[in-house]
């Protein structure tokens, strides 16, 4: 069975340039992809060029099955959903919602009554009178939502759609978005820098880079085993530690100014190990096997705590830690790195 | 009193005397009979200019040609400014300059002069003399006017309203139909407003273009003045008055639901 949304060497064309190169991707319907990419690498011209607001650079968009590169946007089956949600400001939430079926000629009460279901599944039924401009942040998204879904379109671009929300704003869109995901049967490709989003939403997830794309992975596998080191920086969970790896197979180790660490399978030669903070024990004092290490800085980040550290011979190191970790700066400790991944430095 | 709020009712007072003054004086003199200087009111009131005006052919066929000359300006120029405008916002910079910058040299040049090449223009066309001609001419500095307003709409407006109904499956024509036209509303109105004003109060390009053979309500009001007629020219003025004020009043109703949509 083919995919819901098939990208075969798509080029994603910047002004007069190319910018990112040949991707191909495979969503499932009712699947989410999750693209993970840093500002400026062409997370939203992707989705435009797949949604037919821009030209492709070259390669194919599919949609399920047929291949619509050469398509107007509104013979794609494909919804985009902006960044800020878009409205049409002259209709009512319930004509906006019904918007996508009155188009295709539905009699008007079938589109009342099923831009009405919509809004109830996203449970916004309440604002059907109201016009957009009375509506709420959060209410907006909702609504915007509910009208890409009301289209039943095969693909679902979601652009960013929880950035600069508010806190409060973004737990209520992020269970908009939960709810859309297990309601419909779109394939959804959502692009984000946030990773704690793609976890919450995506089914996927991939990074997409300068240099190109890695391959969609299941999100905690990604986190697990991040492809390269471009990716595990993508993801900005882990703190990176210097060091050699000697030995290889089985019996390599990476050596750091804390120690050794087992690194089966990488390669000899200097590297850099990604390690998140639930894989460093520390040690205040002198009470496990190893070199002692004195704390230079302590920096609380939001979900644990960055330590700078220094070992007698001068090299210095930053490690990552949990958040009950105490140590502060001129303790002596000892950490431990109870697994990593090894990449050579780029 | 704060010398502030002094200034702001002695502006005020000024400015509604300068309005109403001059109208007040041509409702009066529009029905007076026999007002001579130093005389305070008339000798007596009739409204035999009116008549006049409303009966006599040829003011009836210059009220009309007027008519005819700002309802088709109004509307040929809407049509056209509205894509030009619109093509011109969503082009490169200096695509939008030059076209702004042409649509102002329309509106900057002195109507003489204006109206001194485009009488060449009509004239190699063959249609000097003619409403046809007159209406080419009106054409122009209503152009100008209304391609600046709709490039001004349109640089503000959120192109993101197109991209959203398209994805939704809406056709160009749907989208012009459901989006774009009622969202339009407002700017539409007052350039229809606007265009038929521009054409409704010429009289350099009327004179110049249409060679006297041509007669409009204002150069009807003119030589009446030069003739002495200040009954009638008092009425034809506010004969050309009344229409100005009912179509401002007309764009303003026909705004007051329409929202404008920019970025």
């Amino acid at each position: 069975m083919s995919a819901a949304l098939e990208l075969h060497a798509l080029d994603v064309v910047f002004g007069t340039r190319t910018g990112v190169r040949d991707i191909n991707v495979d969503v499932q319907a009712g699947d989410c992809l999750a693209v993970l990419g840093a500002s400026g690498v062409g997370k939203s011209s992707l989705l435009r060029t797949i949604a037919g607001l821009q030209a492709a650079g070259g390669g194919r968009v599919v949609v399920n099955g047929t291949n619509v590169t050469m398509e107007p946007p509104e013979r794609r089956g494909i919804v985009y959903l902006h960044q800020e949600p878009v409205l049409f400001p002259h209709l009512t939430v319930l004509d906006n919602v019904a918007f996508p079926l009155q188009v295709r000629g539905a009699p008007s009460s079938r589109s009342a009554t099923t831009a009405a279901a919509w809004l109830e599944r996203l449970q916004v039924d309440e604002l059907a009178g109201r016009m957009p401009s009375s509506l709420s942040g959060g209410q907006r998204h909702r609504v915007a939502l509910a009208r890409a879904l009301c289209a039943d379109p095969a693909v679902l671009l979601l652009d960013e759609p929880l950035a600069s929300l508010d806190p409060a704003v973004r737990r209520d869109v992020r269970m908009a978005l939960q709810v859309a995901r297990t309601t419909s049967h779109a394939a959804m490709l959502l692009v984000t820098h946030d990773l704690d989003d793609a976890l919450a939403i995506a089914t996927h997830v991939m990074t997409l880079l300068p240099t190109g794309h890695s391959e969609p992975m299941a999100p905690q596998a990604l986190l697990r085993s991040p492809p390269t080191l471009e990716s595990a920086r993508l993801l900005g969970v882990y703190a990176e530690v210097e060091g050699v790896v000697l030995g290889d197979g089985s019996s390599a180790a990476f050596h750091w100014l804390g120690g050794a660490v087992p690194a089966a399978g990488a390669q000899p030669g200097p590297a850099i190990a990604c390690v998140r903070s639930h894989e460093v024990h520390v040690h205040c004092g002198a009470r496990i096997h190893g070199p002692e290490l004195i704390v230079l800085d302590r920096h609380e980040a939001t979900h644990d705590v960055v330590l700078t550290v220094r070992r007698a011979g001068g090299e210095t190191a930053v490690v990552r830690v949990g958040a009950g970790v105490t140590a502060a700066p001129g303790d002596v400790i000892q950490v431990c790195i109870l697994h990593g991944r090894f990449f050579a430095p780029g | 009193m704060p010398l502030a709020k002094f200034a702001r009712i002695t502006l005020f007072t000024a400015l509604t005397v300068f309005v109403v003054t001059p109208l007040a004086l041509l409702v009066l003199t529009s029905v007076a009979r026999g007002w001579f200087h130093p005389a305070l009111l008339p000798a007596s009131l009739d409204a035999s200019a009116w008549t006049d005006l409303l009966t006599d052919a040829s003011h009836r066929l210059a009220l009309r040609n007027s008519l005819v000359l700002g309802s088709a300006t109004a509307i040929v120029a809407t049509a056209l400014a509205l894509p030009l405008g619109r093509s011109a916002a969503y082009s490169t910079r200096a695509i939008r300059r030059t076209v702004a910058l042409l649509a102002f040299t329309a509106l900057a040049l002195p109507p003489v002069a204006l109206g001194t090449g485009l009488q060449l223009t009509v004239l190699s066309l063959g249609i000097g003399g003619t409403l046809g001609g007159v209406f080419l001419a009106h054409l122009v500095p209503a152009l100008g006017y209304l391609t600046l307003l709709f490039l001004g709409v349109f640089t503000r407006w959120d192109h993101r309203l197109d991209e959203v109904a398209a994805t939704l499956g809406a056709s160009r024509a749907e989208r012009w139909q459901r989006v774009l036209l009622p969202l339009l509303r407002r700017p539409i109105a007052e350039s229809l407003a606007l265009g038929f004003l521009v054409s409704w109060a010429q009289v350099a390009l009327t004179l110049l273009v249409g060679g006297g053979a041509v007669r409009t309500l204002p150069l009807d009001v003119l030589a009446m003045l030069q003739a002495g007629q200040d009954q009638r020219a008092a009425a034809g003025a506010l004969a050309l008055a009344i229409p100005a004020l009912l179509v401002i009043g007309a764009a303003r109703v026909g705004a007051r639901n329409t929202a404008a949509v920019v970025a």
